[in-house]
């Protein structure tokens, strides 16, 4: 049942619960500011307190979250978000305190040592903590990249990205001005070297955007000759930390050759995904790099703290003010939470989780790259009788009170199904989403239409996208 | 799958499909790429009295999970659009090779005349990209 | 601390599943080389220990009474109902919905959030958020130049200068030029090859600029120009004329004033608004109302997805994914538990309060405000000696207002005061004292 929009329960009725007691003259604003400047009306509701918080908790009945149920969304690392973070993102000296304030030594000491955390994480010299999402992130590493080739070889303007990479890569690069080769996966979903090499050649490219694991869930076994390749051609390699969680704890970006990299803290270090935000994508380099960080450069290097205003070879702000603060808190709160003991079982133990499912599922379903997978694995409606589409099963996963798994991507696999259940999942809960899958196989085989028109037992069935996209009601 | 062709029309490798007349040359998509779209649901068309070369994009079709360009078969001077598909973009899904025409152009090279494909040739590549 | 749920044995029972006896053989595809189990990292904690460690860092952040600092982030009281509504794990803990049928909680809250900013702004589309202020403001420049087709914008001094700083860089990617003016000058600067004018009103110095007069002005000077606005408190828009009414084509605003704790800077929230002819051009998400396929309820879902990068690639306008969702529930929150009134009381508040300070400081011996037009909730000040003024101000346990030449190195003894409803008072005379100390030490 949907509820109504709360602009029904509005009240004609003053509401000031909220506004401390006027304790100066009460002045006419008619007098202190010109009548032209002022609003004629003002058409938001006075809702009473009560209604509110019913919407609210009513609304939030009809939301699936974390800790409701797994995620199985592949790419997004949907893990559990711990309890003690939003204690920590609450304390009133870090969530009351100014960016502009002096007094900041304590805010600035978290940005620092989760700095120097992420590089011995991920093994990179310097990082910068402002960037307020991964695509952000992304911007904010080719920009690097940008500037350090219009300083040293301005002739590279062209990035590599594979045609498994993520939306945000291709559509970082053109936002930092570059222009985009795509490569073709190999029948393995493997980078091709020898159609690499012959790109490098042509001397104007800047380098290449990987993300490893891809989002094949597949470890490329020839990542180190790739990154050869690129930087014997002068060119730079950047890592898509998208898919960092499966080698957490296992083997580091930097050791792989790469040179940039964005992190996602709202996928592997566990801060809540917030319903679309607020993420946060630190972005790291090595050494020759670091003086093109975003200002302010507030970063560190092994030997210690350095804080620059202004950077003659930075690319500039990208965003105002520290980055997204409540959020770097919260993943400095979990990796001192893990400790090395911790940090080092999730690598392993997600890869576990995902080539348990995978074994199992492709009992039923295709699994176009059969292999060892590490933190996710695709598989494809491709045999699934009766005209049953990805989507379908989707949909019909809903019905049995979990939430699919990422659909139609990545584009390289046929009505993809991505699935990744991160390391916070129990077998138990495994097995449940196994034999459901199974079940649903069995329904697409003999009961198709229970697929063709789920969800049924959620809160609204299917809705009509294609009206909502030709005739689009943005408000009411 | 079966797809709608027409043996009158010409056609490209990306899928736009092509009526060669006297004063004006009308462009469309054909069958096979309104399929690959799915419902579409909105059109962003050129001006008219634009001029574009063969090869660029004159138009955008999208549809709720892809987007699609129109490209200029041809090289020439947009003179007319199909002001229609505006409000109803579903026009292309119903009748790609009628009603759903997208730009009428002057085409300013003949020459580039030999580059479409035919009716068979068309056919040809849309079974090739079918398996 | 541990968040994995599997024991040994359950471990084994998988391990023996795959065939495998060590979970390692699960990384073969590694090059050795690669395989590095050396981290020196701190020992794991436990939820005690980490409470007491971060507590104890947060504590050498100074917390005041009560702030006179303004500047693009702002202090104004949270209603309860904010943080019991954004605590509710269904929502924080939810992914983007892209599922709709089990996201319809999260959609709803979005669809009513891009109605009441629509509302207050009087603009005629919002979508369901950007990153912040300065990234939206960014972003409405480039959008500005895909819809003229034009590559330069011109900036009218007066925005926040992190914001200009921002935009520049997002500029400087895409190869759009930047030219920053005054607003005397528009005459002069103002050609054919103008994608769009920014502007912020209230401005960073506090000025309410007169925006019905600035868009009259541009159209007239070049009638296919975009006209952006940006805003760092838009709590004003309980009284101000707003930009739907003023003729702007996209608006953007800070949202951090609408329910979201100061926390540093960072999350804050991208409102980000435009005309509806706009609309097939916006960046970010976009939740729609439609029917449902097989029955007759009304729902939500996000709609004009073929704008965004996940379908459109490098085709997109924006890279944007994940935006602030969060953020803007706050806002949403915030704004229906404020309500028109509230929201009216709360602006009002904050133009008397900051007026009666201007009152009692100009008649302080070597005080002057520097503002020339009406303010809202900020405005300049010239000290006599500004270096002693905000000592004194840490002092008295005040939040002192921003030395201007933190951003502007020239403005010596220049400070921007903000004062907000919040500002009790007693706290208003305590500042009113020290201005008085400070000019009889220094002026005698």
């Amino acid at each position: 049942m949907i509820q109504n929009l709360i602009f029904t329960k509005e009240v004609n009725k003053s509401n000031t619960n909220f506004i401390p007691k006027l304790d100066i003259e009460n002045i006419d604003l008619k007098e202190i500011i010109p009548e032209k400047l002022l609003r004629k009306d003002l058409v938001i509701p006075n809702v009473p307190e009560v209604e509110i918080v019913r919407h609210f908790v009513q609304l939030s009945n009809n939301n699936y979250g974390v800790d409701t149920g797994m995620y199985p969304l592949g790419s997004c690392t949907m893990k559990y978000n711990p309890k003690i973070n939003e204690v920590v993102a609450r304390l009133p000296h870090f969530s009351n305190i100014h960016p502009l304030q002096d007094e900041n030594q304590g805010a600035l000491e978290i940005i620092v040592e989760l700095s120097t955390l992420l590089c011995e994480i991920t093994g990179m010299d310097g990082f910068t903590l402002q960037p307020a999402a991964g695509a952000h992130g992304e911007l904010t590493g080719l920009l690097l990249m940008k500037k350090y080739f219009e300083k040293y070889d301005p002739m590279k303007n062209k990035i590599i990205i594979p045609d498994s990479a993520h939306g945000t890569n291709p559509a970082s690069a053109k936002m930092a001005g570059f222009s985009i080769i795509e490569l073709q996966s190999n029948e393995s979903g493997e980078v091709p070297l020898d159609q690499l090499e012959f790109a490098m050649k042509q001397g104007d490219v800047a380098g290449i955007m990987l993300t490893n694991p891809n989002t094949l869930g597949l470890f490329d076994r020839n990542i180190l000759e790739i990154t050869n390749i690129i930087h014997t051609y002068g060119g730079l390699c950047y890592y898509d930390g998208a898919n960092l969680n499966p080698i957490l704890g296992i083997s580091r970006p930097r050791d792989m050759g790469f040179d940039i990299i964005h992190l996602n803290l709202h996928k592997t270090f566990s801060t809540p995904h917030g319903g679309g935000g607020p993420g946060s994508g630190p972005v790291g380099v090595i050494e020759k790099l670091i003086p093109f960080l975003p200002e302010p450069c507030l970063f560190t290097k092994k030997e210690g703290i350095i804080c620059k205003e202004k950077n003659s070879d930075s690319i500039g702000r990208i965003k105002a003010f520290w980055g997204n603060f409540g959020v770097i808190l919260r993943a400095y709160a979990y990796i001192l939470a893990l400790g090395e003991r911790g940090l080092r079982n999730i690598g392993k133990v997600s890869v576990l989780n995902a080539n348990y499912m995978r074994i199992k599922l492709r009992e039923k379903y295709f699994l176009p790259y059969d292999r060892i997978c590490q933190h996710e694995f695709v598989l494809s409606d491709k045999g699934i009788p009766n005209g049953v589409t990805t989507e379908d099963l989707a949909k019909r996963i809903l019905d049995y009170g979990f939430y699919a798994p990422t659909i139609y991507f990545p584009l390289i696999v046929n009505g993809a199904l991505m699935i990744e259940p991160t390391e916070t999942e129990s077998k138990s809960n495994l097995d449940k989403f196994i034999q459901i899958m199974f079940k649903i196989h069995d329904e697409a085989q003999n009961y198709p239409e229970l697929l063709k028109s789920a969800p049924k037992n959620t809160p609204i069935g299917r809705l009509d996208a294609v009206t909502a996209a030709r005739k689009p009601i943005l408000k009411e | 799958m079966e797809y709608e062709l027409r043996d009158d029309l010409k056609y490209t490798s990306t899928h736009e499909w092509v009526k060669i007349e006297e004063t004006l040359t009308t462009i469309g998509i054909s069958d096979y790429a309104q399929h690959q779209l799915g419902d579409i649901v909105f059109v962003e068309l050129p001006d008219t009295g634009l001029v574009l070369e063969k090869g660029s994009n004159a138009a955008e079709i999208e549809s709720v999970k892809a987007v699609g360009d129109l490209i200029m078969p041809l090289s020439g001077e947009i003179v007319e659009v199909n002001q229609n598909l505006i409000d109803s973009p579903e026009i292309i899904n119903t009748s790609p090779y009628g009603e759903g025409w997208i730009i009428k152009v002057k085409i300013s090279h003949t020459d580039e005349l030999n580059d479409l494909l035919s009716y068979n040739d068309y056919k040809i590549l849309i079974e090739s990209e079918e398996k | 601390m541990d968040f994995i749920p599997h024991d040994d044995d359950t471990i084994a029972d998988m391990l023996k599943d795959l065939g495998i006896n060590d979970i390692l053989d699960l990384f073969k595809d590694i090059p050795k080389k690669l395989l590095n189990t050396e981290f020196d990292l701190p020992e794991a904690m436990s939820e005690p220990n980490l409470l007491k460690k971060i507590s104890d860092i947060s504590k050498k952040n100074k917390l005041y009474s009560s702030s006179f600092l303004g500047a693009g982030c702002y202090y104004h009281y949270i209603p309860s109902t904010v943080d019991f509504v954004i605590s509710r794990s269904e929502f924080y803990t939810s992914y983007t919905p892209y599922q709709a049928e089990a996201s319809q909680g999260y959609l709803q809250a979005m669809y009513e959030y891009q109605t009441i900013i629509s509302r207050l702004t009087q603009m005629d589309i919002s979508n369901a958020s950007m990153y912040d202020g300065s990234t939206a403001l960014a972003e409405a420049a480039i959008m500005s130049t895909i819809i003229t087709n034009k590559s330069t914008i011109l900036l009218i001094e007066g925005i926040h200068p992190e914001y200009i700083d921002v935009v520049k860089t997002y500029c400087w990617g895409q190869g759009i030029n930047v030219k920053i003016i005054k607003e005397e000058d528009l005459y002069n600067e103002i050609n054919e090859d103008i994608s769009s004018v920014l502007i912020q009103s209230p401005n960073f110095f506090g000025d309410i600029i007169d925006m019905s007069l600035f868009s009259r002005k541009v159209r007239n000077l070049n009638p296919k120009c975009l006209i952006v606005q940006v805003m760092t408190d838009p709590s004003c828009l309980g009284i101000l004329n707003p930009p739907g009414a003023t003729d702007v084509d996209i608006f953007v605003a800070e949202g951090q004033s609408f329910g979201i704790s100061p926390n540093f800077g960072g999350p804050g929230l991208g409102i980000f608004t435009a005309k509806e002819k706009f609309l097939r051009k916006m960046p970010g998400r976009l939740v729609g109302k439609t029917k449902e396929l097989f029955g007759e309820q009304e729902g939500f879902l996000l709609t004009l997805q073929a704008r965004e990068q996940h379908i459109r690639r490098e085709k997109a306008s924006s890279n944007i994914c994940t935006n602030q969702a969060l953020c803007a529930l706050s806002a949403l929150v915030y704004l229906l538990s404020v309500g028109k009134t509230g929201l009216k009381e709360i602006a009002t508040q904050n133009v008397q309060k900051s007026d009666y300070l201007k009152k009692a400081l100009v008649k302080i011996k070597g005080f002057k405000i520097l503002n020339q037009r009406p303010t809202y909730n900020e405005f300049m000040i010239e000290v006599p000696n500004l270096k002693n003024l905000l000592i004194e101000c840490k002092k008295n346990d005040l939040l002192p207002p921003l030395d201007i030449s933190h951003y502007f190195p020239n403005m010596v003894n220049t400070a921007l005061v903000c004062v907000t409803e919040s500002n009790s008072r007693e706290s208003l005379e305590k500042f009113i004292n020290i201005a008085k100390i400070v000019s009889e030490v220094t002026t005698g």
